[in-house]
């Protein structure tokens, strides 16, 4: 599945906050003209980050649109012109050696740079840990976080210079780290592209991994590449570990070499029901629907059933496709049949069978923990059997032949726990 | 554009593996055993194994019915119980054996415990110690042969005779259906391969058994020894597909691993003690017992946490520190467990000769009631000792001469002698008793101090009916005779159903009367 720019044609979304942290505030008004890489709103704080406009055209409204998750956000919709005219300022490759190390984080937070493995958070923040010195591994991730996606490996095919490139901005920033590219072994072309690329490069290698899920989850990259674990309650940071995705890195290239800030990525366009599957590199606002009829559509006689942002272990459930990309929304799956549904419907009462426990990667005891759960023994469940280590990562709900809703519970669970923390502590 | 998009938590995938799945997979990796059942025992072994699935399966359908549970019987985990149960059964069972133990095991121990999962015991070893406890006599008869009940394998290793480990391992000797090792062992070992049961369990069960078996069995490590208890007694059986059931087994590798070892030594200790040819399906329910204890106690912990004690968050500890803890845990509950084991063993045995003493003494009065105290006599003590602990003479099998006294009454005058003596060709082992001889000769009575026999069978043997037949006789010699009743002065009617425990009997009081009149008698 090749990579392809895709340039939209309809009106372009910008929900303010498509990070984690607080919203940022616009600074443009209605029928203000815009163009592509212009600053539309500015972070609000030091963890928020800023919208980029990724069209050129004018501000059509600035009011509440449904976002991903179902709720109504405050967006900036911008009637797109189809020009794409390019704001000043950016596109020309600079001299990096003259760059400093404030200069490189400035221009990484003045891109507007988020993780974009999934959870979007600031990248500027996490490259600012409280000793840099103490950093020991920068590790690129080039694992697919999810089963069904691709575009890290496309990425690495194709921008494996540019992604070392970016690595090595990075690693100007840690003295004493060693920048490592983890693969999942089932993506030979992308190893050897990177293998390729980083030959002859100092602080540098590549990692193949065994190709399991969740090997792209920060925490098993860190037990594999720095044989660390840790607990919940610490930072990959804690343990001497600064993890960034591949496109992330990227990112970082085109931020500090080409000023340009962050306005497309890549995304997978996959599930059973697409007609024609693809990799896109695709402008934040897009809305889904227009992604998806450009592509092709659907299989001729499917009816969707199911459309995940992200993919099928850990995607979040679309009840519309008419909403925008927003900037770590790595996939779009389709399915034309609910995996959930059918699961409810073969479901058992537990079976003890240990699956659960073997696929942990935390090595937790999902099955006593559900346990405890549905007894309400939350105390058991936090402090025997440190339930909130869980990293939602859905394995033991996938592996479970009882299909049991694990994961579900859990989150309620933990959910909970933090609650009562929380009243406990306002007290 | 598409309205109807359903909507629910992640993961939205699902593996293919089902609970009917699983539940399927593991009766088809039952099914070699009961082939090769069929195949050596006939039809009936075939009616016993569909009755025991068809009233297990019924069972749960009905309690589904009758409390809307839903339809849990479905699941196929029924047809897994049944068929376990089956197999655990004579071929020669009557057809109402399966069908009370299927539903005792599905109705009481799983129904209503909550069904699926929430079982304490494993149900079809449930079912199969509630089929041994209420129709033990149907339970031990395993194979009919001229009317004779024979030995399974086990029970004949206890009484010292040889076995045939080859045909232990085929499955073509006396025992349950499912008794072929090797149709067990395929079944169970795909199931391992495949990853549906845990190989801590299975193993550490044949591990901890076999040494165990070796160090405390009485016969060293020998091989032949070894292996023919391995064979036998659903050892096999109990190792693979009973003590791996999920629902009853620990959650944890290391809590799972001290359960198989748990049930490894139970089950060496009642063989070595007991002799009960089942004694290896106690003791996986009494290790099912433990194993909410154990998943109290032995909680693996995550990841993270698991070098926290001396190692850094980061990992940077020495690598060895990983590698032998599991180890040191384990070598330890190994040998901790096997000290215990020593330890019971010197303790009981002590008390165990104790108390075979007072039960020796209190049968020499049972035997000779006028008698007031007891004395030795050097001469005749002498005598005994003469006989090197070997057989006693050629016609009375394999029998021993243990002790003789002399009984005095009140006034100081010989009121009789006792005489202990012992039948190694028991059904299930020695038989010891005491022959209480008037100085004339008469038989006084006999009085058992060892007797081992199958309840409701062999056992039998200690009812008056048949002990007190040997009062007052004159005879020297006793013949027995098999159904049919006694009349001549020297006949005994045999317990009927139990020739060999009774000809054992016989055996041993006519050697007793043979050195009463050659030696006691002779002698003076
Ligand atoms: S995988 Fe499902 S059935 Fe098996 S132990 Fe875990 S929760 Fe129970
Ligand atoms: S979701 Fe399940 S498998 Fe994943 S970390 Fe949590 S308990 Fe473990």
């Amino acid at each position: 599945m090749p990579l392809r720019d895709f340039l939209p044609q309809g009106e372009m979304v910008f929900p303010l906050s498509q990070h984690i942290g607080k919203p940022a505030k616009p600074i443009v008004k209605k029928n203000d003209p815009v163009l592509v890489g212009q600053r539309i709103a500015e972070a609000d704080g030091f963890v928020s980050a800023h919208v980029i406009c990724s069209c050129s055209g004018t501000v059509k409204a600035i009011e509440k649109r449904r976002v991903l998750t179902g709720a109504m956000m405050d967006c900036i919709v911008v009637d797109n012109d189809g020009a794409f005219t390019p704001a000043e300022g950016f596109g020309q490759r600079e001299d990096a050696s003259k760059l400093t190390n404030d200069d490189i984080l400035a221009r990484v937070q003045e891109a507007a740079i988020v993780g974009l493995g999934g959870a979007g958070f600031p990248t500027h923040v996490k490259l600012r840990p409280k000793d840099p010195a103490a950093i020991r591994y920068i590790i690129a991730n080039g694992a697919e976080c999810e089963p069904y996606l691709t575009c890290n490996d496309q990425l690495m095919r194709t921008r494996a210079a540019e992604i070392v490139e970016g690595l090595e901005l990075m690693l100007r920033l840690f003295p004493n780290a060693e920048g490592v590219i983890g693969i999942e072994r089932n993506k030979p072309e992308a190893i050897s592209a990177m293998e390729a690329a980083v030959s002859g490069k100092n602080r540098m290698r590549v990692l193949p991994l065994k190709t399991k899920y969740p090997q792209g989850g920060e925490r098993s990259l860190i037990q594999v590449v720095a044989g660390a674990n840790f607990p919940i309650t610490k930072l990959p940071a804690d343990v001497g570990c600064i993890v960034e995705n591949v496109g992330t890195i990227y990112a970082i290239q085109r931020a500090v070499l080409y000023h340009e800030p962050l306005f497309s990525h890549c995304l997978t366009l996959t599930g059973e029901a697409v007609k024609n599957p693809g990799n896109y590199i695709i402008r934040d606002g897009t809305s889904f629907s227009e992604l998806l009829e450009a592509s092709g559509g659907l299989k001729e006689g499917v009816t969707l059933k199911k459309a995940l942002c992200g993919g099928p272990m850990m995607g979040i459930p679309l009840g519309s496709l008419d909403v925008p990309i927003q900037k770590q929304n790595n996939g779009l799956t389709l399915l034309p049949e609910d995996p959930c549904e059918i699961a409810e419907a073969q479901m058992t009462a537990c079976l003890h069978c240990g699956r659960c426990t073997t696929v942990c990667p935390m090595g937790l005891l999902p099955q006593l923990m559900a346990e405890a759960a549905d007894d309400g023994d939350l105390d058991r469940y936090e402090k025997k059997l440190y339930g909130l280590e869980c990293i939602q990562c859905g394995s033991c709900t996938y592996i479970c032949p009882a299909k049991r809703p694990l994961m579900q519970t859990f989150k309620q669970a933990k959910a909970e726990i933090m609650a009562r923390k929380r009243a406990a502590g306002g007290k | 554009m598409n309205t109807a998009l359903n909507i629910s938590s992640s993961p939205h995938t699902r593996d293919k593996w089902s609970t009917a799945f699983i539940m399927r997979v593991v009766t088809l990796s039952l099914l070699p055993a009961s082939l090769v059942g069929v195949i050596v025992y006939g039809w009936n072994a075939l009616l016993v194994l569909a009755l025991s699935v068809a009233s297990a399966v019924a069972s749960e359908f009905l309690f589904d019915k009758l409390t809307h549970k839903g339809d849990t019987w479905k699941d196929g985990s029924a047809v897994v119980t049944g068929l376990m149960l089956g197999l655990c059964l004579s071929p020669s069972a009557p057809w109402y054996i399966p069908v009370l133990g299927s539903m005792f095991a599905i109705l009481v121990v799983k129904c209503c415990f909550g069904g699926l999962g929430k079982n304490f015991v494993n149900p079809a070893l449930a079912g199969r110690c509630f089929l041994l406890i209420s129709f033990g006599k149907v339970m031990s008869a395993y194979q009919i042969v001229d009317g004779v009940s024979m030995a399974t394998p086990i029970a004949a290793l206890k009484g010292g005779s040889a076995v045939n480990i080859t045909q232990m391992f085929l499955g073509t000797a006396n025992g349950v259906i499912g008794s072929s090792i090797l149709a067990l062992l395929v079944g169970g070992l795909a199931l391992w391969a495949l990853d549906i049961i845990h190989g801590q369990i299975c193993f550490s069960v044949l591990i901890s058994f076999t040494a165990a078996m070796g160090l405390f069995g009485g016969q060293g490590f020998d091989v032949k020894f070894l292996l023919a208890h391995l064979c036998g007694g659903g050892v096999v059986m109990g190792a693979f597909f009973m003590a791996t059931d999920y629902v009853t087994s620990p959650v944890s590798r290391l809590g799972q691993t001290v359960y198989g070892v748990l049930i490894g030594l139970l089950g060496a200790v009642f063989r070595i003690k007991g002799g009960a040819p089942d004694s290896f399906s106690y003791s996986v329910i009494i290790a099912n017992l433990f194993v909410p204890m154990i998943d109290t106690y032995i909680l693996s912990k995550p990841f993270a946490y698991r070098r926290l004690a001396r190692g850094k968050w980061d990992g940077s500890g020495p690598l060895l520190k990983r590698v032998p803890r599991p180890v040191i845990v384990l070598t330890s509950i190994a040998l901790i467990a096997g000290v215990a084991l020593s330890g019971v063993y010197a303790l009981t045995k002590g008390t165990i000769e104790e108390q075979h003493r007072a039960a020796q003494a209190a049968s020499y009065k049972v035997v000779l009631p006028s008698a007031e105290s007891f004395e030795v006599d050097a001469a005749l003590d002498q005598a005994v000792a003469d006989l090197n602990g070997q057989v006693y003479g050629s016609d009375f099998g394999r029998s021993y001469i243990n002790e003789v006294f002399i009984g005095r009454d009140a006034a100081g005058e010989i009121a009789g002698y006792a005489i202990s003596a012992t039948s190694a060709d028991g059904f299930d082992g020695n038989i010891t008793l005491a022959v209480g001889v008037s100085p004339d000769g008469t038989l006084n009575g006999i009085s058992f101090t060892e007797l081992n026999e199958t309840p409701g069978m062999g056992m039998r043997a200690d009812e008056p009916e048949f002990k007190e037949q040997f009062n007052g006789r004159t005879a020297t010699r006793f013949k027995l005779i098999k159904a049919g009743s006694a009349i001549a002065e020297d006949e005994i009617d045999s317990v009927s159903g139990a020739s060999i425990t009774s000809s054992a009997v016989v055996n041993a009081v006519n050697a007793a009367l043979d050195f009463f009149h050659t030696t006691v008698k002779g002698g003076n």
